[in-house]
């Protein structure tokens, strides 16, 4: 890698490529620009950059498509959205796919200087302790974060929602979001920490790309989920409550989904699978991650499915 | 509005979509559009028909023909035959398990036959998103009588005549409980909607919020006319959130028609409508811990008195109503308690829904009277057992209820009847077991849920519940000990007795009913180390009847372990050492040749089935 950052910047306008190129290149960044997406996955194919800068708005492929790629096939390059439109939804959407921070448009120098001083940063930082947790978020989130707060500062009873958007946004609780929605809100630390542990949606472990969530109701019982949950757990070499090494796959119980018909019942992230014995759950987690097959045959050996 | 010749409504509930419904959605719109019916047939989505395992399903009209099941590929066939060539498309019509004729008329089949649809007035028959299609069907009428005609007194006059009783489970006068908090004067009221259904097994609130989310508003907004409430919350679980996507909705287009919000269609009262996501806590339903969710704190109960009518959320007068209560105050109001006693018995009155599911045939939600007997929900409605098992026992009432054994069958459905039985109607989950059911390891099941959610507060809920799950524990792995029943039966008196809220006093029900009906299956795993379901493994040996073997070689491929030896026109036999009793062979036997034996079984077999056959034939006479 060089010793200098490399930065792509990506948008459909060559105007605004050519002035962020002159201002980041002034402070010693090797910087390239594509014009549109489907430009930038091709340069991105054949050269590696620590940072890429995308538009959103943008013909053909658009922003959010470059970054789902980009997650995919070069997960550890740094994305920051430079965008005219910061709408809540579109900002939730990308900080979902991981992006590091936001520019507003139109930028002064000073921002855009800013913003890429941290994200180069932030993408350093993540390199170095890609293993363990690091209890620091992308500023885009962290802004996020600030906004949610401010947003119910003054609202009775406006802890558990904050919870739920910080979670929605962080992925999981860590102790320093409590301890900021703490400040925040005004409430003691052990105030919160206390409505985080007493409720089930709250989880203070990072969860997996995927989380796999298996019903625990009486009809899924009845029809044989611990089958298919013990399967997974052996699978997967996790327990309930717990993440993948490789942070793919997290399994979480939940008492009855209230799909009773379709017991036993499983939902990978937000979609909802039915009737699943041992195999067909094996099959569907594969399509989330082939390997899961391998080991899953590897098991098969052990323990086969029933024979319904 | 256009006439259209056919009106198809496609279910879009959270089963049918797994299932696959806006697949067939798209099918359908393009083979609409293909065959150039676009004038002729109208296509709309419904939320859950109830149906849930024949999903996704779709409703002709005004043929009022049913098919289910469909998948996108069927959809070419299906609208040739249907709608250009007028034929019923026999492949995807509903079937009698029994028989071989199909039964294409919704009013024919079984499952709909028995049911007499109130609270799921507007299910599969209108577009949940869509308000127009609530208000064309009566909606917001009640609302409009209540609040331009009706006194405070007269409205809780006609639910309490009703005999309307609260449906979330406890079975309180819903009349009663708000005249209470009317008669409470206080310058702020809420009401409130619990909608966290936790049962595991009940999922009818979900339904109704998902596929008729306006019912519940208007209850709401008549309840609070009735309380002289001027702001309201729907509590809903994070997990339904489908249900909350509609509620919201509804909400928005309510107050956007002024049914909802400020001088609400111009009468001058005011009520403002939220939802507030909980958090999956099963204590929450109880209505002091749900109130204290809403204040942002740990969900805990507190006692009563004050009750919430005089001091609830934020001690001000409050009043709870669960989802499937709300939805059937509108119909009240317009139609009279009289015609609400029309169904029902003198002291519960009208409809209750039962999410019915397990081991029989058809799963789904049933409407059906008060006082209809169990039987008739679970052989009719529910044509049957599954695969032809046995029937054991039907448990009501999620972990607050109980199991209710054959010979209980012929109750009749109502709040008094079902608690003599040591079960709870609760919130209507009802499921159906066969005998390939263990008793103690169910029992196991619920305490495994209510000791993981006893909230902490008192202690003999908190560590009476730990205790009954260490002991169940115990006898299903073969650890159990002869006083071990009088313990649990000791302790579960104690912890209902000594227990603050509903759920550490109906917590140990589930032990209870099962020690009442089924002792002999706890006597036979404490005494003979023995689970006759075959479902506790330390309990168990399985065993080849060498007589009925017909060496077909099924259970031999199909054991995980290969602990099954023999070969063609030889019967198989098991190797105990190498068997891990994963049930795999029991499963795949056609010729019911496996046997399940006690852990490390001796003796004769012939000689211990055969006495138990004659035992059974004898407890089945008495």
């Amino acid at each position: 890698m060089a010793a200098e950052p490399k930065i792509l910047i990506v948008d459909d306008e060559l105007v605004v490529i050519k002035s962020a190129e002159r201002v980041l290149k002034s402070e010693g960044y090797v910087v390239e620009g594509a014009l549109g997406g489907r430009e930038a996955i091709l340069k991105i194919e054949q050269d590696s950059y620590d940072l890429v800068f995308t538009d959103l708005k943008m013909p053909e492929v658009d922003g959010i498509t470059l970054i789902r790629w980009i997650k995919k096939s070069r997960p550890s390059t740094g994305i920051v959205i430079i965008t005219g439109y910061p709408s809540q939804d579109t900002i939730k959407e990308a900080l979902e796919l991981g992006i590091i921070d936001y520019v507003p448009k139109p930028f002064t120098p000073a921002v855009l200087l800013d913003v890429t001083e941290r994200a180069v940063e932030w993408t350093k930082g993540k390199k170095v302790e890609e293993e363990k947790m690091t209890e620091k978020f992308p500023p885009a989130m962290e802004a996020e974060l600030e906004r949610v707060i401010s947003e119910y500062r003054k609202k009775p009873g406006s802890l558990i929602p904050v919870l739920q958007r910080a979670q929605e946004i962080v992925g999981y609780l860590p102790p320093m979001v409590q301890k900021k929605i703490s400040k925040g809100l005004n409430i003691p630390i052990a105030e919160v920490h206390s409505v985080v542990s007493f409720y089930s949606f709250f989880t203070m472990n990072p969860r997996g790309d995927h989380n796999i969530r298996v019903c625990l109701g009486t009809a899924c019982y009845v029809r044989g989920i611990e089958g298919v949950l013990g399967k997974i757990k052996e699978t997967l070499k996790i327990d309930i409550g717990e993440t993948t090494e490789n942070r793919k796959f997290s399994i979480e119980g939940v008492r009855c989904l209230g799909a009773c018909g379709l017991a036993p019942v499983m939902v990978i992230d937000e979609e909802t699978y039915g009737a699943m014995t041992p195999r067909k759950a094996m099959e569907i987690i594969s399509h989330y991650d082939p390997s899961v097959m391998s080991a899953a045959a590897a098991g098969a050996e052990m323990m086969d499915e029933k024979g319904e | 509005m256009e006439k259209f010749r056919k009106n198809l409504v496609l279910c879009a509930g959270t089963g049918c979509v797994a299932g696959g419904s806006m697949k067939v959605r798209d099918a359908l719109r393009e083979e609409i559009k293909k065959k150039g019916l676009e004038k002729d047939i109208n296509l709309s989505l419904a939320a859950c028909s109830g149906s849930c395992s024949e999903g996704p399903v779709l409703s002709v009209y005004p043929d009022e023909v049913f098919y289910q099941k469909l998948t996108a590929e069927d959809i070419p066939k299906l609208v040739e035959e249907h709608f250009v060539n007028e034929r019923l498309y026999e492949k995807l019509i509903m079937r009698e398990p029994e028989e071989k004729s199909s039964i294409p008329a919704m009013k024919d089949i079984p499952f709909f036959r028995y049911q007499v649809l109130r609270v799921l007035r507007n299910k599969g028959l209108i577009d949940p998103e869509k308000i127009e299609e609530y208000i064309a069907r009566d909606g917001y009428q009640a609302a409009a009588k209540a609040l331009t005609e009706m006194t405070q007194e007269d409205i809780i006059k006609v639910v309490k005549d009703s005999g309307l009783r609260g449906r979330g489970g406890a079975g309180f006068p819903t009349g009663l409980k708000w005249e209470f908090a009317s008669k409470v004067s206080s310058d702020v009221k809420y009401m409130l909607c619990n909608g966290d259904e936790g049962d595991p097994g009940a999922f009818m609130d979900r339904s109704v919020m998902e596929a008729d989310p306006h019912s519940v508003i208007e209850g709401m907004i008549i309840g609070a006319k009735a309380i002289g409430a001027h702001n309201g919350y729907i509590y809903v679980r994070a997990e339904y959130p489908l249900a909350v996507k509609r509620l919201q909705m509804a909400i928005d287009m309510a107050t956007e028609m002024g049914l909802l919000g400020k001088d609400i269609l111009g009468t001058g009262f005011d009520f403002e409508l939220e939802i507030y996501l909980g958090a999956g806590a099963f204590v929450c339903g109880e209505e002091t811990a749900l109130m204290r969710s809403i204040e942002g704190k740990r969900g805990m109960p507190r006692p009563r008195p004050p009750f919430p009518a005089q001091k609830g959320l934020w001690d001000k007068p409050s009043v709870l109503n669960n989802v499937e209560t709300l939805a059937q105050i509108a119909p009240i109001i317009l139609n009279g308690a009289d015609w609400y006693r029309t169904l029902g018995t003198e002291k519960s009155a009208g409809t209750k829904v039962f999410a019915l599911t397990g081991a029989v045939n058809n799963v789904g939600l049933v409407e059906v009277p008060m006082g209809i007997p169990l039987r008739t929900i679970i052989y009719d409605i529910g044509a049957g057992m599954r695969k032809g098992r046995k029937f054991k026992a039907v448990q009501l009432g999620g972990p607050s209820g109980g199991c209710i054994p054959e010979g209980l069958l012929d109750i009749p459905v109502t709040y008094e009847d079902i608690v003599a039985t040591g079960a709870i109607i609760g919130s209507g989950g009802m499921v159906v077991m066969d005998d390939n059911t263990c008793m103690v390891g169910t029992a196991k099941f619920f305490l495994g849920f209510t000791a993981d959610e006893s909230c902490g507060k008192c202690v003999p809920c908190r560590v009476g519940t730990r205790i009954l799950l260490d002991i169940l524990t115990d006898i299903t792995e073969g650890k159990g000990r002869e006083e071990d029943m009088a313990t649990l039966e000791d302790l579960g008196r104690d912890i209902i007795a000594t227990s603050l809220c509903g759920l550490g006093q109906t917590a140990p029900n589930p032990v209870l009913t099962t020690l009442r009906y089924f002792r002999d299956e706890y006597e036979s795993h404490i005494r003979h180390k023995w689970c006759k379901a075959g479902v506790c493994r330390d309990l168990t040996t399985f065993w080849i009847d060498e007589k009925l073997c017909k060496a077909c070689g099924a259970c031999l491929r199909a054991c995980p372990s290969k602990a099954i030896v023999g070969e063609k026109k030889v019967p198989h036999k098991i190797i105990q050492e190498l068997c891990v009793h994963c049930r795999t062979c029991y499963e795949t036997c056609k010729f019911s040749s496996i046997k399940i034996l006690p852990a490390g079984f001796e003796g004769d077999p012939y000689e211990l089935l055969g006495s138990e056959a004659k035992g059974e034939a004898k407890g089945g006479n008495e």
